[in-house]
């Protein structure tokens, strides 16, 4: 028996033949023997979806029985990748189901192929929430994310010319055989409109909200199964419908066309995920949508509790909300707005309430990354909410001024309204304020947080703050994507792993077993040709299996220094064909990530990476001993193909700005050793998987933070004092990786040489290649490599994001296990 | 807009026999109810036990007939149920308005 599956009879073989064959014929109205490929994997889904919808039953009405406390997880984005193959592995079916269609002359992996990722999110915040609901199945937690059924989701790169060009991604979310449309629950939800004050039955002042106009959240269920089938959770995705109701009355005066603008105009609201870093300040679509979650979740979470209890007094003993990141930050407006106008309650016992069920995660530090919106825009988009932010914050900054009186800096400083030419609304305080705990995502992250993001609020609510390291989910990461290497690790130390990822360290006492080696080092070659054919079919560049697997896979950001990499990858083909310096091993540099949009410095970066690639591959001097690529339309399917080939894992960011990364994790554990920087969670991973065993280098962050402080850091130093730098700064300079495209590399060495380097590329270049020489020298010893490889796997029992949502549930969430 | 009125003493009921009250029908209502305000008829209950909807215009005339009546008149709302007593609250208009269930209680309100 293999990881993670149960042995199945020749009955359920056949039960399940039954099955896609029923679905071929009524589900998909095809003849088998006129079945394509696509309908093929129709039916399959939809076989396995009977199984989840059982257990999805089956969950709710055990839920019910124990009146369970529920978790509900808040996020913009849920970057969930393809479903099918992991829901076979979590209902133990995978050898069923592909010894039924293997049976039927099908083979299982041509079908998974035809699955579109579900790519409803940018990176690491949109896939943390997907391997959050993996891991509160498997450990039979009532958890349920939240989020919007965009019908486009991040964006398909195409690299056209070495250029990323962007294309919708219509990942098919009316046809995808996942989602359950809910239409009997649709929320109708109130946008826009004015405030008319006017006197209630008692003479006091009553704003009411009036000429608002009405959206309707459809929900649609995405059936989530735990590892075991016996937990099946869902997460529940929400899509923007105009309410015929308010089409009706266009319609009625004889405007067909205005109907129907009108019904497209309200259906833009879930049509498609903002990709990072390219929401302009003030952008208005995206807060409807904010609020478009936010107001559709609480009117149904409040629906679901009012279902078994009579009154709201006990809400916050039955619900837990976390926010993931401040884009549902609106949540503590709209339950506020919920529990004192729709269900008449007083505002002291309205904010016990929100503030014990709200619960927030912070995940940047980068102060433009902190979300703010322009007052003027919330009074005219969500004006009630508007009116209860400000007295949240009056009611909020009375309680800061009696603790620190005259101290109108602070007041200043701390108020949820920042003041200025246009006031603008500061989510991540609101979040605060209105939330019971807040979280980092990695140790150094969550101090960073207290010491440098909201030092004020930490004095004030010391209690509020704790850590919660990111995890990643080890059925998807390993089990799932590296099917060799988890055979191999359950026949040395059995499949407990699979839900304990702590039973990894028992592969420490095969670390310097030379079969185990032997084997390790095996399965790492089969991914890496596996992955070579991938890299060959879609970059059209042939890279050797037998060099070392050098990559850095994640979105395009200066902080994340792909330019540091490259910078490296230059200098070392300059010492290669200038200085004839043999490289100790060949090394395949492999990239992957998208850019934003609009992120202009990003796109240039990428637009280097494939330049010099272009140069490096075609040079003969360099013979082969060195390969760049970009491998293109970075997702997660992608991923799970380079995670268990990747050897090196790049995690190079400048100190303090990444706040945990989660790339790194799921490359350690599949035995990649990391050479990174003390940044985020690589803290971490250095003291589980031991100084010897990662490659730590570069400026710490309160370094850094010394150097920008005192205006000690000038580029042009190390440009000038560095021959290395120098001669590659030259190189990107001229128009060496751009024969026909004169100077259009030059505004990265502007930037890194006369615009202040603000990310620090300089400062860290030789310890960089320094380290990138030990690895050289390390992984020639084979042997040496897998010991180190072995280890990192078997010390990352800590990343699993079991852990993870353990500690949330215990210590933020109150939520019992098991029910 | 559909509408039936009935005097029960000196209270007014005015029935809406339409599903919906919005921006089609509010401002014949509006109409509708500055007549019988005119005419003489300052305490009124509205029956909504009719109505399936109501958005933000019909909510709107609503309020603009309360204003008419100014200090010196009453409306009182009963009937109103599902998705038109949320609209209610939503607005927070349930705090500006009586709401009774039933008519009989409605008009025994007025009648004091």
């Amino acid at each position: 028996m293999k990881s993670g599956n149960t042995t199945s009879s020749a009955k359920d073989v056949r039960n399940f033949q039954k099955s896609v064959r029923y679905h071929v014929k009524y589900s998909g109205g095809k003849a088998w023997d006129d079945a394509s490929q696509g309908d093929i994997y129709q039916a399959v889904a939809l076989a396995v979806r009977e199984r989840l919808i059982d257990g999805m039953l089956e969950t709710d009405e055990r839920y019910k029985k124990e009146d369970a406390k529920r978790l509900y997880y808040l996020s913009m984005e849920f970057l969930m990748g393809r479903a099918l193959g992991n829901n076979l592995y979590n209902l133990g079916i995978f050898d069923l189901a592909k010894d039924a269609l293997v049976d039927m002359g099908i083979d299982i992996e041509e079908v998974r192929g035809n699955e579109v990722d579900a790519a409803l999110g940018n990176g690491g915040l949109g896939r943390l929430a997907a391997c959050f609901l993996d891991s509160l199945a498997t450990l039979g937690l009532p958890g349920y994310g939240y989020g919007i059924n965009y019908d486009f989701g991040l964006f398909r790169q195409e690299i056209d010319n070495g250029c990323q060009r962007e294309k919708p991604d219509h990942w098919c979310s009316e046809e995808t055989p996942w989602l359950i449309q809910r239409p009997y629950q649709a929320c109708i939800i109130p946008v826009y409109g004015r405030i008319e004050h006017f006197q209630d039955r008692h003479g006091n002042d009553n704003p009411m909200w009036m000429d608002w106009k009405i959206l309707v959240g459809v929900p649609h269920d995405m059936p989530i199964v735990g590892f075991g089938g016996k937990t099946v959770n869902y997460l529940r995705l929400f899509s923007a419908r105009s309410s015929d109701e308010f089409d009706m009355q266009i319609f009625n005066e004889g405007d067909y066309f205005k109907a129907v603008e009108q019904k497209m105009s309200s259906e833009t609201i879930s049509k498609v995920l903002y990709p990072s870093d390219s929401v302009e300040v003030g952008k208005e679509l995206r807060l409807v949508q904010e609020y478009f979650l936010v107001a559709c979740s609480i009117r149904d979470i409040v629906r679901r509790y009012l279902a078994n209890h009579d009154t709201l007094d006990a809400f916050a003993d039955k619900v837990a909300i976390q926010l993931n990141d401040t884009h549902p930050a609106l949540t503590v407006a709209e339950l506020m707005r919920t529990l004192i106008d729709e269900h008449d309650m007083a505002w002291e016992r309205a904010w016990e309430i929100t503030e014990a069920t709200l619960a927030y995660t912070n995940h940047t530090l980068l102060p433009e990354a902190l979300e703010k919106w322009p007052v003027p825009l919330l009074e005219r988009v969500l004006p009630r909410h508007l009116q209860i932010i400000y007295e949240i914050n009056r009611r909020f900054l009375q309680q800061v001024s009696s603790r620190w009186p005259d101290d109108g800096d602070r007041l200043r400083r701390m108020s949820i309204i920042e003041e200025g030419e246009t006031k603008q609304v500061r989510m991540a305080y609101l979040s605060i304020v209105g939330s019971h705990s807040v979280n980092g995502v990695a140790e150094l992250h969550s101090e960073l947080v207290k010491s440098s993001l909201v030092p004020d609020f930490y004095e004030l609510w010391p209690e509020r703050f704790n850590n919660k390291t990111n995890g990643v989910t080890q059925r998807r990461w390993l089990l799932k994507s590296n099917p060799l290497l988890s055979d191999l690790i359950t026949e040395a130390i059995g499949d407990a792993w699979i839900t304990d990822l702590d039973r990894l360290r028992q592969l420490e006492k095969y670390a310097d077993d030379e079969t185990f080696q032997r084997k390790f080092l095996k399965i790492k070659k089969a991914n890496k040709e596996r992955l070579a054919k991938v890299i060959l079919d879609t970059a059209r560049v042939e890279v050797d299996p037998n060099s070392l697997f050098d990559t850095q896979i994640k979105r395009l950001h200066e902080y994340k220094r792909q330019l540091l990499n490259v910078m490296y990858i230059i200098h070392q083909y300059l010492s290669l064909i200038e200085d004839q310096k043999e490289l100790t091993v060949p090394k395949t540099y492999i990239f992957a990530g998208k850019a934003a949009p609009g992120y202009f410095m990003a796109k240039l970066i990428i637009k280097l990476i494939c330049s010099v690639g272009e140069v490096i591959n075609k040079d003969p001097r360099v013979k082969g001993q060195m390969k760049v690529v970009l491998v293109p339309d970075y997702r997660v399917s992608l991923a799970e193909k380079i995670v268990p080939a990747a050897e090196l894992s790049e995690q190079i960011s400048t100190a303090g700005m990444e706040a945990s990364g989660t790339g790194n994790m799921k490359l350690a554990m599949n035995g990649a050793l990391t050479i990174g920087t003390l940044d985020g969670a690589n803290l971490e991973i250095l003291e589980e998987v031991g100084q010897e065993n990662i490659y730590i280098f570069g400026l710490k962050v309160e370094e850094i933070q010394q150097m920008r402080d005192g205006g000690a850091y000038n580029p042009l130093d190390y440009y000038n004092q560095n021959p290395d730098i120098k001669r590659v700064m030259d190189g990107i300079g001229s128009d060496m990786f751009c024969p026909n495209e004169s100077g259009l590399f030059k505004p990265i060495c502007d930037n890194i040489l006369h615009q202040g380097d603000y990310y620090f590329h300089l400062a860290d270049f030789q310890p960089y290649v320094e380290a990138q020489d030990k690895v050289s020298q390390e992984y020639r010893d084979r042997s040496l490599w897998a010991k180190k490889a072995i280890l990192n796997v078997a010390r990352t029992g800590k990343f699993s994001s079991d852990r993870t949502i353990s500690e949330y549930a215990r210590e933020i969430w109150n939520l019992r296990q098991g029910v | 807009m559909e509408i039936e009125d009935k005097k029960d003493g000196n209270v007014l009921i005015v029935k809406i026999l339409n599903k919906r009250l919005d921006a089609q029908g509010a401002t014949d209502f509006k109409e509708k109810m500055s007549g019988y305000i005119s005419s003489g008829s300052h305490s009124i209950v509205l029956n909504m036990s009719e109505v399936d909807f109501v958005d933000s215009s019909g909510l709107g005339a609503m309020v603009s007939v309360l204003k008419l009546l100014g200090d010196g008149g009453n409306l009182v709302i009963c009937g109103a149920r599902g998705s038109v007593m949320r609209m209610f609250k939503l607005t927070r208009m349930n705090k500006v308005f009586s709401m009774f269930e039933g008519q009989r209680e409605a008009v025994a309100a007025l009648s004091k």
